[in-house]
């Protein structure tokens, strides 16, 4: 009830091309019809490869690394690796093969919250934040894009980053091992951008939940506002089966208090596919969080 | 999908089935906790051309469920132990009720709960809510402490139960039931007995699924609740025990994902089937299969879903059964006597007929 009618369509899509990121990534090119209405960074699609074509059963949620509008659709870009059985029969997937779309879904990054954008990717979280930076541009706003990986290999897609950022921010790179930008976390990145009183920044961050969590640490500290894109399992990615609940902190759990329980989920677990993915990190309760 | 121009000329198969008091425009129900309170996939399925609507468990209070992870994806399905969360009485009433009636959906409301003393508190709080055409207890969910399958697995105890739900509502009773158990038959001529109006069968298989990296459950919980397509050979054939055992309708359900997926539950004697973890996957699933039944039986030429239905009944000694049955059981032998599929819709056991009657009473 509390949620707004639900703008999410099931619709066909056809790979367009499909091509070897580096570092095992992948890039998927897919062409969906009109019907579905145009994601927002940080919202998320369920592809559904045919059962012929996969041993995976669920949808897997992706969320969007591009989007071009066409004549008669759109072309959705999607960042992965393949993992398991679902991922690794998307990667075999040839131009022209067929794969269910649904969403949008999902809540994607307030992009438009008064303060400089900073947005932090962890390795192939980079995928949503690439999505934010063309949108960021497109609207003439100058941030800073934050890229951490484990070395220089990893940093995937560090070209379409440059492109996204020239002249509209800047890019800082921080790699493990040193091999490209400083070395250390993209915790460490965020320690060199102070934050100062007069330009105050919003945090919005993407990759492994180990990151996230110290990415939430450091905002709370310095009273920074993080808004964190968070994965789960997800079976339905609608809200209906209530499958990927994400614990609340005391905060979260005051600020749901007094709603209703809804699509969005109850007073102790928000779900990750209707709340989120994107939240703010202060509303999770990180110990309970894997 | 099909050409209309020629095959609208053809007549329309009846797919018209009935659920002790409920008229179904079709056999084709959603499965309770697959479809949300029913407005959730409102916007893409037009609810008044289903069946019916099977609502998520309600319970008397609010359940938050059970922590992550909930889901974990196995061959050909998924384990859930969800938790039964939902919103509770209260706001099932005064918020999903009014909203689920506004969109002309038949209403089956699925209660839930952990003694049959709650049950009765829920069933008479919902009883006689105007636009709920049927009640299915929920006797079976894997993923709770208390008041689960296991509990809910004796006969006596449904019989009981069901034998107190029977007054507080004119509406049909449904009562789902577990696929874990000795025998769904028993767990069928107990519900019967109770008076209720049919049993569905089956919930989700109880099953389990290992993360070896951590060397423990991929769920919060040890175990989940199996479902997809995986369980379907297994549940076709508790669905078919339970439809010999009793003369009320049985409702199939368990990995169902096409209309012949359907019309396999059907022809063993499901009088209805339910469509739920397809769903997840297709928001459209109960359409489709609905679409691809119709399609299959107009194209051989069966003009009512009930002449569909039954046609594959095993025989008698095509199945194991134990010819000791107790003499409390004795409901089955009648039953056996007389099993054509005509048959079995023109007689009513006289234990069902006493609880039609009291409840006019």
């Amino acid at each position: 009830m509390t949620v707004a009618v639900s703008a999410w369509r099931q619709v066909r899509g056809r790979v367009d091309q499909q091509a070897d990121f580096g570092a095992g990534h992948r890039w998927l090119e897919l062409r969906v019809t009109a019907e579905l209405e145009p994601p927002d960074p940080g919202q998320f699609i369920q592809l559904l490869i045919p059962s012929h074509a996969s041993g995976a059963f669920l949808p897997r949620p992706m969320s969007v690394a591009s989007v071009r509008p066409l004549r008669d659709g759109l072309m959705l870009g999607f960042l992965y690796v393949p993992i398991g059985v679902g991922t690794h029969a998307l990667a075999a997937l040839p131009a022209g093969a067929e794969v269910e779309a649904l969403g949008p879904l999902g809540r994607g990054f307030p992009l438009d919250r008064p303060g400089t954008p900073v947005l932090v990717a962890g390795g192939r979280g980079v995928a949503p934040l690439l999505f934010a930076a063309e949108s960021l541009a497109r609207l003439g706003r100058r941030f800073e894009l934050l890229f951490g990986a484990r070395d220089r290999a990893h940093l995937v897609g560090l070209d379409e980053a440059r492109r996204r950022v020239a002249g509209r921010g800047r890019l800082h790179l921080s790699t493990d091992d040193g091999s490209a930008g400083i070395k250390g976390t993209v915790v460490e990145a965020l320690d060199r951008l102070s934050p100062r009183p007069d330009h105050p920044m919003v945090i919005h961050a993407c990759g492994p939940h180990a990151m996230l969590a110290a990415v939430a640490r450091w905002a709370a500290e310095r009273r920074v506002t993080a808004w964190v894109a968070m994965e789960s399992v997800m079976a339905c990615g609608t809200g209906v089966c209530r499958g990927c609940p994400l614990a609340r902190s005391a905060r979260g759990r005051a600020a749901f208090g007094s709603q209703p329980p809804s699509l969005l989920g109850n007073r102790d677990y928000a779900m990750c596919c209707t709340e989120g993915p994107v939240f703010d990190s202060r509303d999770l309760d990180w110990e309970r969080i894997e | 999908m099909r050409a209309p121009s020629r095959k609208s000329r053809e007549p329309k198969v009846d797919l018209s089935v009935r659920i002790g008091p409920m008229e179904l425009r079709n056999p084709v129900l959603t499965a309770s906790g697959t479809f949300g309170y029913g407005d959730e996939y409102a916007h893409v399925v037009p609810l008044p051309s289903l069946g019916g609507v099977i609502t998520k468990t309600v319970t008397l209070e609010p359940r938050a469920g059970n922590p992550p992870q909930r889901i974990a994806e196995t061959a050909g399905g998924m384990l859930n132990t969800i938790g039964l969360e939902n919103v509770g009485l209260l706001r099932f009433r005064s918020e999903k009720l009014p909203r689920l009636r506004s969109l002309g959906a038949v209403i089956v409301a699925s209660i839930g709960g952990e003694t049959p003393g709650e049950l009765e508190r829920l069933l008479g709080a919902l009883g006689g809510e105007p636009g709920i055409a049927g009640f299915e207890i929920n006797f079976s969910c894997p993923n709770i402490a208390r008041g689960g399958a296991r509990y809910w697995a004796v006969p006596r105890r449904l019989e009981r139960t069901l034998a107190r739900l029977r007054p507080l509502t004119r509406g049909a009773i449904l009562a789902k039931l577990s696929p874990d158990v000795t025998s769904v038959g028993d767990l069928a001529i107990a519900c019967e007995q109770g008076g209720a109006d049919a049993v569905t069968a089956v919930n989700t298989f109880v099953g389990m699924a290992l993360d070896l990296a951590r060397r423990s459950s991929k769920l919060s919980r040890a175990t989940g609740g199996l479902s997809g397509p995986a369980i379907k050979p297994l549940a076709l054939q508790r669905c078919c025990e339970a439809a010999r055992a009793v003369r009320i309708p049985v409702i199939g359900s368990g990995g169902i994902l096409s209309g012949l997926d359907a019309l396999e539950f059907m022809a063993v004697g499901a009088a209805a089937v339910q469509v739920g973890t397809a769903s997840f996957i297709r928001p459209r699933a109960a359409l489709q299969v609905l679409e691809e039944m119709e399609a299959f039986l107009r194209e051989r030429g069966v003009r009512r879903i009930d002449d569909w239905r039954g046609s594959a009944m095993p025989s008698g000694d095509a199945v194991d059964e134990d010819p000791g049955r107790k003499p409390g059981l004795r409901a089955v032998t009648i039953v056996r006597a007389d099993r054509s599929p005509r048959n079995r819709r023109g007689v009513r056991s006289p234990a069902f007929s006493r609880g039609r009657e009291s409840r006019r009473a």
